[in-house]
């Protein structure tokens, strides 16, 4: 169970920043955002997205408008305001910060994999002597 | 064929089937409570909806007719539910689409159908969970409640409902029940002061914790404070008076506490501390406890706390399975004998292997149910006995090594049983041997109490020393002297819990709560020197040195009074709970003048004789020795005092008699005199009338030297007392 938990847990990271980082590049609604990062091969459910759209909207990173359908309900797209915006390049500050720090260590043991396997919590570790 | 409904979803009106419905219906209001705290909860709820709506629209479009059960689940798994959204965040793994939709659907075919609400279904028999036929946990989950309380029920109620388990194991049909149960008994690791039991059957319970905790603590608390209590008000004496709860519901409940803390598991994680409160374990209530335990932890003495009792509770596992792998030990080697004789090539080498393991099970069950029996009679006897503890123990030391005995050598294989069973019950597996180490530990620190505390017991006893006292009770001018017992005194009622009446069978007489009655009295006639009934006493008494036995014998109290030509013993004597129970011993010694009679009355056979052996170093006596003359006599039988020591009047001839001569009859039954040694057997000759009384009062410990009589040869009856009747002591013992 541990593994998993320390899994979800780097996952629940940087989800907001990959979602930011979508609609960065144009409106998106939800669908579509979910397709694009199963292409990425980053899975969601779509049930984890929508609130966190929800509380991003709630905190005036996005702002949405309403798109009627002829295939069903009106559909809302999402696009990033300009309090969104930096929010959303601290937050690439902070990634690249972490993805450095992580890939000299990992990289220590020879292998330069994307994935991570020290923790996520964003500290640094003490090195290895 | 299934009904179709149709259904305005989101503006649209959709077909779907009405199962397909009630699925859907069910995903939704989860998604609500999932979202319950959710700021922009309905935004949120709607967005996934109008979701579900655009993917039934696409379905339809597709060319289905409507929507069925497993477009919904379909759909579902995609969205998530709310337990996949807050455990995982994302997916179960970060690879592929497929395993996502494996285990959405995976949890979907869980009971047959997904969002089926807890009913209570059918009675069926546990498949999965199950110790022996799955009977308890079947009807766990028909009842809603935790297997683990069923089970103990059943093994409680062992003996009523042994057939009721029978018979639902043959009629009750097993089948793999979803497991409804959403309520187990743990331990709560926050609500505890000291082990969190009762945390958690509050929890259980749906009860404030504060309630559990009075009903175990309150009967020891009073039992506590009512032993003090007790000495002042000893005539509470009441039938159902407090004393039950006191003493044995709370020796019970303090017994109960402990096994239900080394037994049940605390709850750890956030799921089991929710399936301690039997709410549903979804995504809201786990945030919900994850928020509280967050609060809790904070408090560093609880985290402080934990650490030592797990150490200790880890210990204590150990302990115990070094118990049990200790007997397992014992059953590898006579595997291993049993393997040896069996590679010897006989089959009757393997069956004495076989022979010899269940040797050795038999007996250490046996001793184990030897120590459980022995623990309950004491804990039930102990509540008779128990004011009888301060007759015999004195001292703080004394009382202490008695109550270690008590509850490590009696209590620890019994606790370890139960702890056993409760476990195999549970299902709980030790991963630590620990309890086995503690519990044989504390064992053996029992058996060291105990051995130490029979030693300093019996130095107590070790020496015996007696005061001889002359009564002056006189002058007796009678002829025939009448030694009863004195029943108009004080009688001494007590019946207590058990209606123990107090009477023959007990060696003593009596009991208050400070002073204990005994019977140890023993009535002997001798001759006397002069033409005077004189009456002594011996009071005897153990000690633990010469001086202080000769004390305790000193301060006996034991008066016979004369009444007419009746002298009335006491019907028993008193010793006080300061002077304790040291085997105090009353002989009284009645010398009958040569010509004049006695007789015993039959109440005096019911005087006991309880006598203490202590072999290892013998035992002082510093009693007068004339004890040349003594017999013992039967009671309900008149003697007359002959130069030859007291004669049976009907033995006698009765002619001769009234000429002051002691002549046998011709034909009587005495003592066979031809034989002439020192011990003789009174043989009951079939049709004898009168004597055959109910008991003889026996002499057991003496031994004195014949003192100067010759005896005869025996030839025969001859006219004076030159009858060779035994001279010394008479070893009767009687049928």
């Amino acid at each position: 169970m541990n593994i998993e938990n320390t899994q979800s847990q780097m996952r629940k990271g940087i989800l907001e920043f990959c979602i930011l980082s979508i609609i960065r590049r144009g409106e998106a609604y939800p669908s579509d955002i979910v397709e694009e990062m199963r292409g990425a091969n980053l899975q969601i459910l779509e049930g984890t997205l929508y609130p966190l759209l929800t509380r991003l909207k709630n905190a005036d990173m996005l702002t949405y408008r309403w798109v009627e359908s002829n295939s069903g309900p009106p559909r809302k797209y999402f696009s990033l305001t300009p309090k969104g915006e930096q929010f959303y390049k601290e937050l690439e500050a902070t990634w690249n910060e972490l993805a450095n720090a992580v890939n000299t260590l990992t990289s220590k043991q020879g292998s330069l994999t994307g994935s991570m396997t020290n923790g996520a919590s964003g500290e640094s570790e003490p090195q290895p002597k | 064929m299934k009904k179709v409904i149709n259904i305005n979803f989101q503006g649209r009106v959709i077909p779907i089937e009405e199962t397909a419905y009630d699925i859907l219906k069910e995903y939704i209001e989860s998604l609500r409570r999932y979202f319950a705290n959710e700021e922009g909860r309905e935004e949120i709820i709607n967005d996934i909806e109008s979701r579900i709506g655009e993917l039934f629209a696409e379905r339809l479009k597709k060319g289905s007719t409507c929507i069925t059960d497993a477009d919904v689940n379909n759909v579902i798994a995609g969205m998530g539910r709310p337990e996949e959204l807050e455990a995982e965040g994302a997916e179960t793994t970060g690879t592929t689409g497929q395993q996502q939709t494996t285990s959405g659907s995976q949890s979907a075919s869980g009971g047959g159908g997904t969002y089926t609400p807890p009913g209570r279904g059918r009675l069926y028999r546990n498949a999965d969970d199950k110790i022996i036929g799955g009977v308890a946990s079947g009807l766990a989950n028909y009842l809603g409640i935790d297997p683990v309380i069923m089970r103990i029920v059943f093994v409680l109620l062992f003996g009523a409902l042994f057939w009721v388990y029978i018979l639902l194991w043959i009629i009750v049909p097993s089948q793999s029940v979803q497991s409804n149960v959403t309520k187990r008994l743990y331990r709560s690791a926050d609500d505890k002061v000291i082990g969190g039991v009762c945390g958690g059957l509050a929890a259980y319970f749906n009860i404030s914790s504060w309630v559990p905790r009075l009903i175990f603590a309150l009967p020891l608390v009073i039992g506590l404070l009512s032993g003090p209590l007790n000495w002042w008000w000893h005539d509470w004496d009441i039938f159902w008076g407090p004393k039950i709860i006191t003493s044995s519901l709370g020796s019970t409940l303090f017994f109960v506490y402990i096994i239900l803390w080394i037994a049940v598991p605390v709850a750890h994680t956030s799921a089991e501390k929710l399936e301690m409160r039997g709410e549903r374990v979804d995504v809201n209530s786990i945030r919900n406890t994850v928020k509280e335990d967050l609060e809790s932890f904070k408090s560093k003495a609880q985290n402080w706390g934990n650490e030592v009792r797990q150490t200790a509770q880890q210990f204590g596992e150990r302990a115990r399975d070094w118990g049990r792998s200790a007997s397992a030990q014992t059953k590898t080697y006579a595997d291993d004998a049993g393997a040896a004789v069996r590679r010897g090539g006989s089959g009757l080498g393997h069956a004495i292997g076989v022979l010899f393991k269940a040797f050795f099970l038999f007996i250490g069950s046996m001793i184990a149910l030897a120590l459980f029996a022995a623990f309950i009679g004491i804990l039930f006897g102990g509540y008779a006995f128990f004011p009888l503890k301060d007759f015999l123990l004195e001292g703080t030391w004394q009382n202490t090594l008695a109550w270690l005995t008590l509850f490590l050598f009696f209590g620890i294989p019994l606790l370890g049983l139960i702890t056993w069973l409760v476990r195999r019950i549970i299902g709980v597996q030790s991963r630590n041997h620990y309890l086995g180490f503690v519990f044989g530990g504390l064992w053996m620190i029992g058996l060291f109490s105990l051995i130490f505390l029979v030693g300093t017991l019996g130095k107590e006893f070790k020496t015996r020393s007696a005061v001889n006292e002359e009564l002056n009770i006189g002058p007796i001018n009678t002829n025939r002297l009448l030694v009863d017992v004195n029943n108009t005194g004080t009688e001494y009622y007590g019946s207590d819990w058990f209606g123990l009446d107090w009477d023959d069978d007990w060696p003593f007489y009596g009991i208050s709560h400070d002073t204990l009655m005994l019977t140890s009295v023993r009535v002997e006639v001798l001759k006397s020197d002069d033409n005077n009934y004189h009456v002594s006493t011996v009071k005897y008494s153990r000690g633990s040195n010469p001086q202080q036995a000769r004390n305790t014998a000193q301060k006996i109290q034991f008066n016979p009074v004369l009444k007419d030509s009746a002298l009335l013993l006491p019907r028993a004597f008193a010793i006080s709970r300061d002077d304790k129970f040291r085997n105090q011993q009353v002989r009284v010694r009645i010398e009958v003048p040569v010509g004049k009679r006695i007789m015993l009355d039959r109440s005096i056979s019911r005087y006991d004789w309880f006598d203490i052996r202590y072999n290892r170093r013998g035992f002082d006596i510093d009693v007068d020795d004339r004890w040349e003359y003594w017999h013992s006599l039967r009671t309900g039988v008149e003697y007359i005092m002959t130069p030859d020591g007291p004669k049976k009047v009907t033995d006698l001839d009765p002619q001769e008699l009234g000429r002051g001569n002691y002549v046998p009859l011709k034909d009587r039954e005495s003592t066979d005199t031809r034989r002439g040694d020192t011990a003789t057997r009174y043989r009951y000759r079939p049709g004898r009338t009168q004597e055959s009384d109910d008991s003889v009062i026996s002499n057991t410990s003496y031994n004195s030297e014949a003192a100067g009589e010759p005896e005869s040869s025996g030839s025969g009856a001859s006219d004076y007392a030159e009858v060779s009747s035994p001279m010394t002591t008479l070893l009767r013992l009687f049928q």
